[in-house]
């Protein structure tokens, strides 16, 4: 047991090394801050009180960058492995392919949220600016949530890694996000409203797609709507938790098919 | 018990056969030399040992274990043949990676990592990135990650590719200090005159098939040819020999 954690924690600590060692995640980084910050002082059609639009595009940017983030970052973390074939001696050390998997998916995860945790943080400085509002506990929830979301996002992209080429893997992770953010929730009626083989294909995407709306909660930090039952934040991040492992299960089984 | 047995091991891929029936036994505390042209089969035969590759048939006994269980492998140290490590890491950092791979404690891997950077003459430049490490210094890196947790056996894949000659005399007294310790090292190249220095034995593969396998002495015969005559010779002829050691 104190072996594997061990493991976990050598892989998970390499790949937030290399994540933040790479320039382009502080560029993305660096653009977040140099539109979110100044939004803070920006009074649109010079009206002072339009707090909301404000609210909302801060956000809306905070949710694209984060998706960048998520899937530059886990999509990155095993195919360098094999271009430069450090995976050899990498699989040549005591440690089993699904401890790598998790390890490399814990240190994704870890870089990817630290930068989240860092765009609320810019998010709460805007709001407290603004209104006054620093740390509401809508916001805390919409940052957890916002966590479940990359756990998601992240287990998607690195199961994508592992079987399709990075850039198809951004590509299909991509649609598959903003796919789902825009229809995910209207999915069944547009299932209900057809009929023979489109209602087929929009009900298995509705079962089988990850229901990544859930985890937005941007309506409700920006319209200042009180939290959501603690049991259904809870059962989001469960759902969250099962989505993120049967992507990690699936991407466990064909790094172990993987011809090396 | 030999530390290395490969029986009746073949590998295909596709059409290719990789190795064909191959059998071979690593004796404990030798250096065995495991030679071929390109494409001989003998990467193929490294990952078999390391656990990376399942033979199609036959069967590879690592340590008197099956290579894919840890426990074998926490006693095998492995150098690659051409591998670039990570780039946005110092020396320092990758030995420290490694080491907690193979469940060592910081202070362990902090006392063994700044020995062997020593030994591997990488000491004034262990602080920087790998990124910025020539060909040789990465091959001096790889040989400090194999070391790292003090292997039993110690499996290299052209280890001197980029070495210049003063690294390779070091790199040859270290292999040779090795085996005094009473390790074991499988070591494949093409570096004949490497091979010939420092090797007890060598086995010869010739598409994927072992075609010569002995002591170095008796493979050189009474005429006391060099390994790279016997090396062309064996691989002009057709049938397989087995010279005793």
């Amino acid at each position: 047991m104190i072996l594997r954690l061990r493991q976990l924690a050598a892989l998970a600590m390499l790949a937030v090394l290399e994540l933040y060692r790479r320039k382009d995640l502080f560029v993305v980084f660096l653009l977040a801050m140099v539109i979110l910050l100044p939004l803070a002082f920006f009074e649109p059609f010079g009206v002072s009180g339009a707090s909301r639009y404000i609210n909302e595009l801060a956000l809306l940017l905070i949710w694209i960058f984060s998706i960048i983030i998520g899937l530059g970052v886990s999509a990155r973390l095993f195919p360098p492995e094999f271009e430069s074939r450090t995976i050899y001696p990498l699989l040549a050390k005591p440690v089993g392919r699904g401890t790598v998997l998790f390890g490399k998916y814990l240190g994704g995860l870890g870089a990817s949220v630290s930068a989240l945790l860092v765009f609320y943080l810019a998010y709460a400085l805007l709001a407290g600016v603004r209104q006054g509002a620093w740390f509401t506990p809508v916001l805390l929830q919409a940052f957890l949530l916002h966590v479940g979301f990359m756990t998601v996002l992240s287990s998607l992209a690195l199961l994508g890694s592992l079987v399709l080429t990075p850039s198809a893997t951004l590509t299909l992770c991509g649609l598959t996000t903003a796919g789902m953010l825009a229809f995910g929730q209207r999915l069944p009626a547009l299932a209900a409203a057809q009929t023979g083989p489109g209602r087929s294909v929009l009900l298995t995407i509705h079962w089988l797609a990850p229901h990544l709306e859930f985890f937005d909660m941007r309506q409700r930090v920006v319209h200042a709507w009180p939290c959501v039952d603690g049991w259904a934040c809870a059962a989001v991040l469960g759902y969250a938790a099962c989505y993120a492992a049967l992507c990690l299960a699936l991407a466990s089984r064909a790094f172990r098919r993987k011809r090396l | 018990m030999d530390t290395v047995v490969i029986q009746n091991v073949s590998k295909r891929f596709g059409n290719t056969l990789a190795v064909d029936n191959l059998s071979l036994a690593v004796h404990p505390g030798e250096i065995l030399g495991f030679l071929g042209t390109n494409g001989a089969g003998k990467t193929t035969t490294i990952k078999m040992l390391l656990g990376l590759l399942s033979p199609d048939s036959g069967r590879v006994r690592v340590l008197g274990g099956d290579p894919c269980a840890p426990a074998a492998r926490s006693r095998i140290g492995y150098m690659p043949e051409t591998a670039t490590y990570y780039p946005y890491l110092n020396l320092r950092e990758l030995l420290f990676f490694y080491g907690g791979l193979c469940g060592m404690t910081r202070s362990a891997v902090r006392a063994r990592a700044e020995m062997l950077i020593e030994r591997v003459g990488l000491g004034a430049a262990a602080g920087r990135l790998l990124r910025t490490y020539s060909k040789g210094m990465l091959q001096r890196a790889g040989i400090a990650q194999a070391l790292l947790h003090d292997p039993d056996l110690l499996i290299l894949d052209e280890p001197l590719t980029g070495l210049d000659p003063l690294a390779r005399i070091h790199f040859r007294d270290m292999i040779l200090d090795l085996r005094e310790q009473g390790k074991t090292v499988f070591f494949s190249s093409h570096e004949l005159s490497e091979a010939e220095l420092i090797c007890d034995r060598v086995a010869i593969l010739k598409q994927g098939a072992l075609v010569v396998c002995g002591a170095m002495q008796a493979l050189a015969g009474d005429g006391g040819q060099n390994l790279e005559r016997v090396f062309l010779k064996v691989l002009e002829a057709d049938t397989a020999r087995e010279v005793p050691a």
